[in-house]
């Protein structure tokens, strides 16, 4: 043998040694144990007609995970737009408006509202806080807006607003986590997941279920917020910018040409199916698709996730700041992706958590700039899905993770240097529109001094279960089996706000 | 939580009541091996079967000792008292006396004697398993089972009898009464009363069942009543049960409505307080009004044939996203949001002419003359020819798709003359005509000839306002 032969020799053999090392013994056990067990079980079982529930089919068809698939029941609603507001925006300066509360600005609070309440800040007695912001009704619905948002106050004809919305938790991560993925802790899909799972995606080219953040950080409860969970890996969010590259490391390196690229690709595509041969994995087979799709993204994603070139008076409508990384981009951005057939969009600006501890993250100053960077987008983004013919099919979702006390925020006891608020859990606003949802409806009302919800209380499951609905699911039997039992976005919560839904 | 709840049903489910729950599965043996019996003893009488003879002594000794067991586990049933004495009186001493008379029918033929006796005493008991079997059938499934059929129709359907007139209906013996005497008494009435609970009558209904109170005037929330109609049919104690007809949204509106409003057994609809949202639900159930059916508009009531799979394959593998409109449905949606509006495709379209409701033809290559070899497609409900090249030629063909309800022409080169063509689609609802050729002049004409139809001209301006660029400090 030469020392080359010698060489191959020795690899073919690590190869091949390394291979049967990957069959552990517990492997072996488990197969041989498990497999001859399930066979007993399934032909016992198969009988009594378990295992085939007709309602509940695994709609996961490995090879081709993002085909398009039609939902169990007429959705009003084809693609989704959410846009969430990371931070908790105040509704008392926005929506819910509340003159009662005025007359106590700068009173104690009472006892009664803080018996029994925890809050994140707020230790002691706090003062109650006024609305820091004028009020007007607007359009035939007679919705109240506050100043702070002026060109959405034109809009509100065509929205329903949930007032009296609430939550469990009292911090920005978990309540996150609960809004998006119907549990406070980590672990399950989130709703772009669910969404994409149960129907694909009409662009094979592009993700079904793509994620833009603005506000210069990302949410709180990191990008488990658009994880899959127990859900195949496929469907979780894909992150996209609107500056420089929309898919980070999406462009071949320098010295790669397309070809090369290409080439590479199927070989990893090749012993990645070996390897799927080998273990029957399905993850594998996402990998295989996920690998093709980024190749096919190369070219279409750059085209799409371009907004330089739509028309001068698309940007002026939006306020974008081109080449720049801003809300107004990502609302534009999520506009031509819904129009090129993406499922889900989820956008998240961050900075909303007015606690009155800086000038930034204060009700006066912090706040009013936010809305001012969000005011003329969210508008334009409904008048241009609307005279496109796409607010019909498009749901767009706006609000926070939870609400701002009536009460001003007295950290540790000691009164905040700006006016803020803190987080609070019973009642807070958010909006949908299109999709199929009523025009210029309200649902939900709080307390005079907006503590509490006074009727129409609505929670994340209700809003998740409304959201799958227009999507064209029944919340309590899209389900997907992990750990023995089948789960649900909503858990075993939510009802579907028919008051809302046109 | 629910783990131990089940752990402590179970231990409750006494063995007896265990047991009980056999007999209706058993009785259907005594039924069927003593009418066997019997039938070969009468047909004995011709000379050609008397060699069945021999097999009778067996049949009977079968047949006594499963009527035997079919007692008992009745009996235990019986114990668990879901149901009304009086009717399982007469079902528990039919059941004996056929147990007993087909014992004793068994010990005759071993005796031997006269065959007239025999051949009387299978007659009897034809007729006393008959009878058994009516009245056990009464107890499981309501007295009035079988004559239902008859006389009600198709009184599955609505529970709640049209009215004339709402207001002037008596809110419990015109609406509560008929509902829960069609949808409850089956097994909480006279006959039976599962979970120890009647609905037929005030008593009853205020002493609840033992689940609790079923019926708390005042508080619907608090009514185990409402409770269980509210819970998700997945439930095991959902009301009714998943596999018997349920209410609808409305009745249960219905109910929580007169709860709340006091329970009232008396009074007129018209003077019971009525809150805005009650108002349309009872309107409802008032002869003449229309029902809407909600959301399905989209897609045509009637069947369709499914379509030829081929085609549909060659047009998938043409990149066009084809799929039923809902899991299950025939009719098809197609997108060409990754497809080439070719002439080739297109004809392959005009295959699918009674499945294809949607199309969306969206920023493709889609021209006149395209648009010409889809004017088969008849059936479409939405058509988005939007930044294609169709212009005023195309309306020749659209004008001839009479279910037509949502037109999208944003960004052709389609005029006013052309949109005019379409005044004759009756079913038209949405027209978006953003950055087409109709200008802002043709504005008020178009609406005042599309009076039905919501026309979206765009053009939106969200002015720039001075607060947008001040920032605050």
């Amino acid at each position: 043998m030469t020392r080359d032969e010698l060489n191959a020799h020795r690899l073919v053999k690590e190869a091949q040694e390394a291979q049967l090392r990957s069959f552990t013994r517990r492997h072996f056990l488990k197969e041989s144990a498990m497999g001859l067990g399930a066979l007993a079980m399934g032909s016992l079982l198969g009988g009594c007609g378990f295992g085939n529930k007709s309602n509940n089919p695994v709609l996961y068809d490995p090879a081709h995970p993002l085909l398009p698939k039609s939902p169990p029941f007429l959705g009003k609603a084809k693609s989704v737009i959410y846009l969430h507001m990371a931070g908790a925006p105040s509704q008392l300066e926005l929506f819910d408006y509340k003159p009662e509360l005025m007359k106590m600005d700068g009173q104690d609070c009472p006892q009664s509202l803080l018996a029994g309440k925890k809050f994140a800040f707020i230790t002691g007695v706090p003062k109650m806080l006024g609305p820091q912001a004028s009020f007007a009704q607007y359009g035939e619905s007679r919705a109240w807006v506050s100043e702070n948002l002026p060109h959405f106050s034109t809009m509100v004809d065509d929205v329903s607003f949930l007032k009296a919305v609430s939550t469990d938790q009292f911090n920005h991560a978990p309540a996150q986590l609960l809004i998006h993925t119907g549990s406070p802790r980590l672990g399950r899909p989130s709703m772009g997941s669910w969404a994409t799972y149960g129907l694909g995606t009409e662009n094979q080219n592009l993700p079904g279920f793509v994620v833009l953040t603005s506000g210069g950080s990302f949410p709180d409860a990191g990008k488990s917020i658009w994880g899959s969970g127990f859900l195949p890996s496929v469907y979780q969010g894909v992150q996209c910018r609107s500056e420089g590259d929309p898919v980070l490391f999406i462009k071949d390196p320098n010295g790669m040409s397309r070809d090369l690229r290409k080439a590479s690709i199927d070989a990893i595509n090749a012993a990645n199916e070996q390897e799927y041969t080998n273990y029957n994995d399905p993850e594998i087979l996402s990998r295989v698709a996920q690998y093709e799709m980024a190749y096919r993204m190369q070219i279409s994603a750059p085209e799409v996730m371009n907004i330089n070139d739509e028309p001068a008076y698309i940007h002026e409508m939006y306020g974008t700041k081109p080449g720049q990384s801003c809300f107004a981009n990502n609302v534009l951005l999520a506009r031509k992706l819904v129009e090129k057939g993406v499922r889900y969009v989820q956008l998240f600006d961050w900075g909303w958590d007015a606690h009155g501890d800086g000038p930034s993250n204060s009700l006066n100053i912090g706040l009013k700039n936010k809305c001012r960077s969000i005011d003329k987008p969210i508008t334009a983004l409904l008048l241009d899905l609307k005279q496109r013919g796409l607010l019909e099919e498009t749901l767009v979702v706006w609000g926070g993770e939870f609400g701002r006390t009536p009460m001003m925020e007295n950290r540790n006891g000691v009164q905040n240097p700006y006016n803020g608020r803190d987080h609070h859990t019973d009642a807070f606003t958010i909006w949908m529109a299109g999709g199929g949802i009523k025009k210029g409806h309200t649902h939900g009302e709080t307390d005079e001094i907006g503590y509490s919800a006074v009727s129409g209380k609505v929670d994340a499951f209700d809003i998740q279960a409304t959201i799958l609905n227009q999507l064209g699911f029944d919340h309590e039997q899209f389900t997907y089996p992990f750990q023995g039992r089948p789960f649900r976005l909503t858990d075993v919560a939510g009802k579907v706000i028919h008051d809302v839904v046109a | 939580m629910t783990l131990s709840l089940n752990l402590e049903d179970m231990v409750l489910l006494s063995m007896p009541e265990f047991i009980g729950r056999f007999h209706p599965v058993l009785v259907h043996l005594p039924i069927g091996i003593l009418l066997l019996g019997c039938f070969f003893q009468l047909l004995t009488i011709s000379k050609r079967f008397t060699s069945l003879r021999p097999t009778l002594p067996l049949i009977y000794l079968l047949g006594g000792l499963a009527a035997v067991f079919s007692s008992i586990t009745g009996y235990l049933l019986s114990q668990s008292g879901d149901y009304d004495g009086g009717l399982v009186d007469v079902h528990q001493w039919l059941g004996i006396s056929v147990a007993v008379i087909s014992m004793a029918v068994y010990l005759m033929c071993r005796k031997q004697v006269k065959e007239i006796w025999l051949h009387f005493t299978a007659a009897l008991l034809i007729v006393l398993v008959g009878l058994t079997g009516h009245y056990g059938g009464s107890l499981t499934h309501g007295s009035d089972y079988l004559t239902a059929a008859l006389t009600e129709g198709d009184s599955g359907k609505t529970a709640v009898p049209e009215i004339q007139n709402v207001q002037q209906a008596l809110a419990y013996t015109h609406m509560i009464q008929p509902l829960l005497k069609n949808r409850c008494y089956s097994c909480h009435g006279a006959d039976k009363q599962k979970g120890k609970l009647r609905l037929d009558a005030r008593e009853w209904m205020l002493k609840g069942g033992e689940g609790g109170q079923t019926i708390v005037p005042g508080s619907a929330e608090e009514s185990e009543l409402i409770k269980r109609l509210l819970l998700p049919a997945s439930n095991e104690d959902h009301m009714p049960p998943r596999e018997k007809p349920q209410l609808t949204a409305e009745e249960i509106e219905l109910l929580s409505w007169w709860i709340r409003e006091g329970a009232d057994f008396t009074k007129k609809v018209a003077d019971l307080k009525q809150s805005e949202k009650i108002k349309p639900v009872l309107l409802s159930f008032q002869s003449g009004t229309v029902k809407t059916s909600k959301g399905l508009e989209d897609i045509p009531a009637e069947e369709v044939a499914k379509a030829d799979v081929t085609q549909i394959e060659k047009l998938k593998q043409a990149g066009v996203v084809l799929i039923p409109v809902t899991a299950g449905s025939n009719y098809l949606s197609a997108s060409f949001v990754t497809a080439k509006a070719s002439p080739d495709v297109l004809k392959l379209l005009t295959g699918l002419k009674k499945q294809l409701i949607w199309l969306n033809m969206a920023n493709t290559q889609l021209d006149d003359k395209g648009l010409k070899i889809l004017e088969d497609l008849k059936a479409l409900v939405r058509i988005n020819l939007s930044n294609t090249a169709v212009t005023d030629q195309s309306m020749e063909v659209l004008k001839n798709l009479e279910h037509l309800q949502h037109v999208n022409l944003v960004g052709t080169k389609v005029s006013v003359a052309g949109v005019g063509q379409l005044k004759g689609l009756r079913e038209l609802k949405n027209l978006y005509l953003y950055r087409s050729l109709v200008t802002e002049k043709d504005q008020p004409g178009l609406k005042h000839e599309f009076p039905k139809v919501d026309i979206d001209f765009g053009g939106y301006i969200v002015p720039l306002l001075p607060k947008d660029t001040i920032e605050a400090k």
